[in-house]
């Protein structure tokens, strides 16, 4: 066979090795490489540290499961570290059933790392169904909605929910979202109808489609995929609010070379498209 | 009347919902929050039918012995365990239902996601091709968008994240845009045939 014929037929298995190896070689032997903090990061970041101890608390929104889990959990991490770190206060919930198990493992963790109190200083609401009666109905009444926190207890007997009316009280919404029910019904909801300020993470694949909202002022600032959560991991860090493990930034060595093989096989497909084109 | 009668409630629920959202009235308040409630109640059952249907399709598979049974066993299995555990013992943290979500849930969803990297970048070397003008200028956007969205594109260029943030500010939103409003026009445009009676597929049996 050709060579160039060869190169538009490359076997699948062969992709899956070196797709295989250029993943996983730099997570053993992290490259390094430096993450440069975008502006829509930033603005995320900024509108958290703006806020704190005496501010109302921050709201997140844990939409989405374990698939996404990648991309959004280091999110729900730093975002949660830097909140306490600045002892604002937070509350979780989740609009996604497999969400609330990823925000209740962030939750055992997290709020360790800096003494923080359940009740005092963060919440969690847990998941409800419903997404469009959720989001309305907390415009209007979050303890309508939420009666009870995750483990039952009434907000109002839970010192930072006891005084939530609607969104009015809540500093910020942040929506880490891998889909549908997630950024889209916050904006739709909480940000046009209720004037709520929405700041949204979600996966690399959904980023162009929130740009258009971002463009707007709508949103007030966005977390874009495993690059995004590696931005504010690394802001939280400069700034001097956690220690912690970054597992976005470890990972973004090999998203890096696993981008890169993908363009290099794109590369090599078109070559040979072309030259057998060409001769033909 | 069978029609006509769920045909009028959906006019007048449809109309009051639309009033609803531009009075603000306690009284209209009122009943938005009556409304809201049984939207709960209502959505509930999706739950059950989703549940019933799920169990009368993999039943209906094991029984007939149909191709790859056996994992119709394991999802039958999977779905009556935790939701027997969930609801005798709860779902929170040191519970068992919170240990299989940890330790078989959590892994086999991640490891379902990064399955994709394979098939992806399998697709994409076979699929994208410079086949015209058009596919060659998505070709080059698409680059520069990959190589935007990882520290590479930056040790590359340092001008790559800022034309793949570009990209996605400009065009990427003008075109967004003309789509949203299409879709909100169409929406806005079926919403009104349903309330109207104009479109009555929703009752079944067609048109």
């Amino acid at each position: 066979m050709n060579i160039f014929k060869a190169l538009t037929k490359i076997p699948r298995q062969v992709i899956y090795v070196v797709i295989a190896l250029a993943v996983m070689i730099p997570l053993l032997k992290p490259i390094g490489l430096p993450i440069r903090v975008m502006s829509k990061s930033q603005q995320l970041f900024a509108a958290i540290d703006s806020l704190g101890p005496q501010s109302n608390p921050v709201l997140i929104s844990v939409d989405f499961d374990p698939q996404s889990m990648p991309e959004l959990y280091p999110m729900l991490v730093a975002v949660l570290r830097h909140c306490f770190a600045r002892d604002i206060k937070v509350i979780v919930m989740a609009l996604w059933p497999q969400g609330s198990g990823l925000a209740e493992m962030a939750l055992d963790v997290i709020p360790k790392e800096f003494n923080k109190e359940y009740g005092k200083d963060f919440a969690f609401l847990g998941y409800k169904f419903g997404v469009t009666a959720i989001l309305l109905g907390m415009g209007d009444n979050i303890k309508g909605v939420f009666p009870v926190d995750y483990h039952g207890t009434p907000l109002d007997s839970i010192e930072i929910t006891a005084d939530l009316q609607n969104y009015d009280d809540l500093s910020l919404v942040i929506t880490l979202s891998a889909g549908d029910p997630g950024w889209r019904a916050w904006l739709l909801f909480a940000q046009a109808r209720y004037s709520a300020r929405v700041g949204i993470g979600v996966t690399a694949v959904s980023a162009a489609d929130v740009y258009p909202y971002v463009e707007t002022g709508q949103v007030v600032g966005l977390l874009a995929g495993m690059k995004g959560a590696s931005e504010y991991e690394i802001l939280v860090h400069e700034h001097g609010y956690s220690e912690g493990k970054r597992t976005a930034a470890q990972g973004m060595d090999a998203q890096s070379l696993g981008h890169l093989v993908i363009m290099v096989f794109i590369i090599i497909g078109n070559i040979g498209y072309f030259v057998t084109r060409r001769k033909k | 009347m069978k029609k006509r009668i769920p045909l009028l409630i959906c006019a007048v629920l449809g109309i009051f919902m639309i009033v609803q959202f531009f009075i603000p009235h306690s009284l209209s308040q009122r009943f938005f929050d009556h409304s809201f409630k049984w939207y709960i109640a209502i959505a509930g059952f999706a739950w059950i039918l989703g549940a019933g249907s799920l169990i009368k399709h993999h039943t209906d598979r094991i029984r007939r012995k149909k191709k790859r049974w056996y994992f119709s066993i394991v999802t039958l299995t999977g779905l009556t365990v935790m939701a027997v555990l969930g609801i005798f013992w709860g779902i929170r943290t040191g519970t068992l239902f919170m240990t299989f979500y940890m330790n078989i849930i959590l892994p086999l969803g991640a490891a379902m996601y990064a399955i994709l990297a394979f098939y992806m970048a399998s697709a994409a070397y076979r699929a994208f091709r410079a086949r015209s003008k058009e596919a060659t200028v998505l070709l080059i956007a698409g680059f520069v968008v990959m190589l935007g969205m990882v520290p590479f594109g930056d040790f590359i260029w340092s001008k790559i994240p800022e034309i793949a943030e570009w990209l996605l500010s400009v065009p990427n939103t003008a075109a967004k845009r003309g789509i949203i409003f299409g879709v909100a026009l169409g929406s806005v445009s079926t919403a009104l045939k349903i309330i109207l009676g104009i479109e009555r597929s929703w009752l079944g049996g067609g048109g």
